[in-house]
């Protein structure tokens, strides 16, 4: 089956296509592009799992693949390394190719109910950006170089600007869509400075191999190779500061704080947009990032330590927020945020099994919530509020039920998809925290406390949506949904109940059951590539490196720290059962009073980031001006005003005297004569 | 004989006695003046090496020299006419336009 | 008509340059060591020298003279030529300013 790999390109090639048909001649097919995205999607999907199977199943080196597609500039004596395209399939981006395919598959069948049967104008724009950011994504997720991630990191932004900002006539969306692409943008800045850094440091941006820069910074601090470091640093502390570099980028495309800014004000994009987008996938390319360089991040435990802090703090940050928010969207926007947030604990705290379990069940029951949205959405005419909402449940049933299994999920309750992957989060953090780095205890407990926001937040929402008595009479008489919405509903809800058995690791624990399949599966690839999960493991515990010693606190433990987390969730959902789910609930966050203002406003980040612009940058910039037009300027002033000036004065020399010439010639004469004649010894 | 060094500082002393009336006076008559004892030192100074070497050609030199000065100060003579008619005065120092 | 003064008021300043002149000159002539001079024949007459040279008989005389005659043919075109310069010099009436 080695003939798979040849046609992995094509996984991304086929969204492009469909881009390019959908842009050139969508406006002349009768659902204007729609087909060609979903057909070519499907494609991507089936040629996905294909590739998956295939990695699953081999062995030894067929079990992947790391290929150079092009090289786009040869390496040169001066500059020893050569820019190229490639693919790398592993088992991480075998899953997450299956991943981004289906979402963005669903997607496209579920935009023919949210757009075309709505009667949106401008769809052809629509589907192509949709195509645009398929490939861009999938490219990424099978990109064999941080250069080429790179990329495509800056596409699939792009392509988010161009579909957030999609009704772009109105005021809000080109403005959310201009936010989007600055905040993230400005994060992607210090990504690129880590790229150059990874090239000048090691010479080679591979992510997999043995000449790959993760395998050769473990060797540079093992002291088999030598690299160049930079300002003045050792290599420790230099691999420090490059992950540090990348994981601004990361940051930016992930939302965590403090450029979590733009994603809520993201959600005035189209809903089916902010599902695959904002909810599956690129927000998932930051943490993709991460979970492709661990075998880097591995090595310093001080840029792990950041990662599982940032990650904890923006967990529990975004949980407070999205507890007071009015509209549907803005909750599931914060609750993105606050899910990456424990991604990325997860990845800090050393689990990368976890993390990558979360990921894969958050693109499910997050893309399901985000299209059951849009379903109450559509029924509801396009009135995001919750309030005036209310009894949805038995006018949309199909809706209501999948929506709920989302919610379920996202809140952690056994045994839907989510629990086993926040616990699994939550208990790798523990115990690399009670191992020997008690720090990652502050980023669980922030983890721990976040869970009873998210019950709290999530069964709100479902609430005041769904239960209730209808409180407009829009909400008694919904508009009814077709089958390209309940369709995908279907399907993930499907998924977001079941998912969970593939890594149900408690359960492999307490029984000895060999069902991990998702650890086994992550641990597969060729041993070549050195991506798999024991290679990261032995990274991790090898004191030179990160140095997480894994403590062991039993079976009982493990039993604790589940029920710690599911009994935090369940507090939660009963907190908001009994406050909402009620025939006519009231607004009970306004008993908060001045934190509630505090929340709405999202702690004023965003007018603290619009500050940082006019009255931090702006003065600066002012001040840069002014230097450069008086300073540099004068001095090029000042040179031609010293030579006219000095000009000036010797031309006085000529005053039209003849007296005055002879004397300056006699006066020369007398000392060219003196001066030959000392010199040649007349005298 | 005498030698041919008290010649060379007699020439000597005759030009810089010329050179000072060109860098002291402001009369363009003394100047012209000035200018001729110049020239003539530079024929004491072909004469006396004429001597020296035992060759005619110095005199000659001195011929030409002297004859050239003669015809120099009949054209300068008729500049300074040239002179005073435009700017009224035979002072040197007064005619400075050909500058900046 | 009074006897002729010393001029008083004149600037002697730039005269230090011709006295540095003459100082120098002063001191290459005087520190130059000169060889005797090879004078010419006791008794030979340079005017008898020029006239046998005009009239072609130079082996005459044991100068060497044909150098002056050159020397008067151009003077005599020189001198000419000064003359009528001064002359177109001086009779411009009203004087033009060039």
């Amino acid at each position: 089956m080695t003939g798979i790999y040849d046609l992995v390109p094509a996984i991304a090639l086929l969204p492009l296509v469909s881009f390019v048909v959908a842009l050139f001649a969508g406006k002349y097919l009768p659902k204007k592009g729609a087909l060609a995205g979903i057909a070519a999607t499907g494609g991507s999907l089936v040629l996905s799992l294909l590739v998956a199977l295939t990695v699953a199943t081999s062995d030894g080196a067929n079990a992947g693949y790391n290929e150079t597609l092009y090289t786009f500039l040869e390496g040169s004596s001066s500059a020893p390394f050569s820019l190229e395209l490639g693919v790398l399939v592993d088992p991480l981006s075998a899953l997450m190719l299956v991943i981004v395919s289906l979402i963005s598959f669903l997607v496209h069948v579920f935009s023919l109910g949210y757009m075309n049967d709505e009667g949106e104008t401008g769809l052809p724009r629509y589907y192509a950006g949709l195509g645009l950011f398929s490939f861009s994504m999938l490219a990424f997720v099978f990109a064999s170089n941080i250069l080429m991630a790179f990329m495509f990191f800056e596409l699939v932004g792009l392509c988010s600007y161009l579909l957030i900002g999609f009704w772009f006539r109105e005021a809000g969306p080109p403005s959310a869509a201009k936010k989007a692409f600055l905040v993230t943008r400005f994060g992607d800045y210090f990504f690129l400075v880590g790229v150059v850094a990874i090239f000048a440091t090691f010479g080679t941006g591979a992510f997999a191999g043995s000449e790959s820069f993760p395998h050769l910074a473990e060797q540079a601090l093992h002291g088999e190779h030598a690299v160049n470091t930079f300002l003045g640093l050792g290599e420790q502390a230099w691999f420090t500061v490059i992950g540090l570099l990348v994981l601004g980028g990361v940051m930016g495309k992930s939302a965590q704080f403090p450029l979590h800014t733009w994603l809520p004000d993201a959600m005035e994009g189209p809903t089916p947009v902010s599902a695959l987008i904002h909810a599956a996938t690129m927000v998932a390319a930051g943490v993709f990032l991460v979970a492709r360089m661990y075998g880097f991040y591995a090595l310093s435990p001080t840029a792990l330590g950041v990662i599982a802090f940032v990650g904890g703090f923006t967990a529990l940050f975004a949980a407070t927020m999205g507890v007071v928010k009015q509209e549907l969207k803005q909750v599931l926007a914060y609750s993105t945020i606050s899910q990456y947030g424990y991604m990325m604990l997860a990845l800090g705290g050393g689990g990368y099994v976890a993390a990558v379990f979360h990921l894969t069940t958050h693109a499910v029951f997050k893309a399901l919530l985000f299209l059951g949205a849009g379903s109450v959405i559509i029924a509801m005419h396009h009135n995001e509020n919750m309030w005036d909402m209310g009894g949805l449940k038995d006018r949309m049933p199909v809706t209501y039920w999948t929506f709920l299994a989302g919610s379920l999920a996202l809140a952690g309750i056994f045994p839907f998809a989510g629990f086993w992957s926040k616990d699994e989060v939550l208990y790798e953090t523990l115990i690399h925290g009670l191992g020997e780095s008690p720090l990652l205890l502050g980023g669980y407990t922030m983890g721990l406390l976040a869970v009873a926001f998210t019950g709290f937040y999530t069964f709100r929402m479902v609430f005041l949506t769904f239960h209730g008595k209808p409180r407009t009479e829009v909400a008694e008489d919904p508009e009814p949904v077709r089958w390209n919405v309940k369709g995908p509903l279907v399907v993930l809800g499907v998924l977001a109940t079941t998912l969970g058995a593939i890594n149900m690791v408690p359960i492999k624990k307490l029984t000895g059951a060999d069902i991990d399949y998702l650890h086994q599966f992550l641990d597969y690839g060729p041993e070549a590539f050195l991506t798999n999960v024991h290679h990261y493991g032995e990274l991790l515990e090898n004191p030179e490196f990160a140095g997480y010693g894994a403590a062991d606190i039993g079976t009982t433990g493990l039993l604790v720290s589940a029920a710690l987390s599911l009994g935090l969730a369940l507090a939660g959902a009963g907190l908001a059962y009994r406050l909402y789910n009620v025939p006519e609930p009231v607004e009970h966050t306004d008993r908060l009073g001045r934190l509630k203002t505090l929340l709405m406003h999202n702690y004023y980040q965003d007018e603290f980031q619009v500050w940082l612009a006019t009255g931090l940058t702006v003065p600066v910039a002012k001040a840069a001006d002014t230097f450069d037009q008086s300073i540099i300027d004068g001095v090029v002033d000042g040179i031609s005003t010293v030579s006219r000036f000095a000009g000036r004065g010797v031309r006085r020399i000529q005053t039209g005297v003849v007296r005055n010439y002879a004397a300056l010639l006699t006066l020369g004469l007398v000392l060219l004569v003196a001066f030959f004649g000392v010199t040649g010894g007349w005298f | 004989m005498i030698e041919t060094q008290w010649y060379l500082l007699l020439s000597a002393a005759v030009f810089s006695i010329g050179l000072f009336g060109i860098l002291v006076r402001e009369s363009a008559l003394i100047y012209l003046m000035s200018v001729e004892l110049m020239l003539n030192a530079a024929n004491i100074n072909f004469v006396a090496f004429s001597l020296q070497h035992g060759n005619l050609t110095g005199q000659v030199f001195a011929l030409f020299g002297m004859a050239l000065a003669a015809a120099e100060v009949a054209i300068g003579l008729g500049i300074i006419l040239v002179l005073y008619r435009n700017f009224e005065t035979i002072d040197v120092t007064v005619p400075t336009t050909m500058r900046w | 008509m009074r006897r002729p003064r010393l001029a008083s008021d004149l600037d002697p300043v730039p005269g230090v340059a011709a006295l540095a002149l003459f100082g120098v000159l002063a001191a290459v002539i005087l520190t130059a060591g000169f060889d005797a001079p090879a004078g010419f024949e006791a008794g030979a007459s340079v005017m008898e020298g020029i006239g046998y040279a005009l009239f072609d008989l130079a082996d005459q005389s044991p100068l060497v003279t044909e150098g002056f005659l050159f020397a008067f043919l151009a003077i005599a075109v020189v001198l000419d030529a000064a003359l009528d310069g001064a002359l177109l010099l001086a009779r411009r009436e009203g004087g033009d300013e060039s």
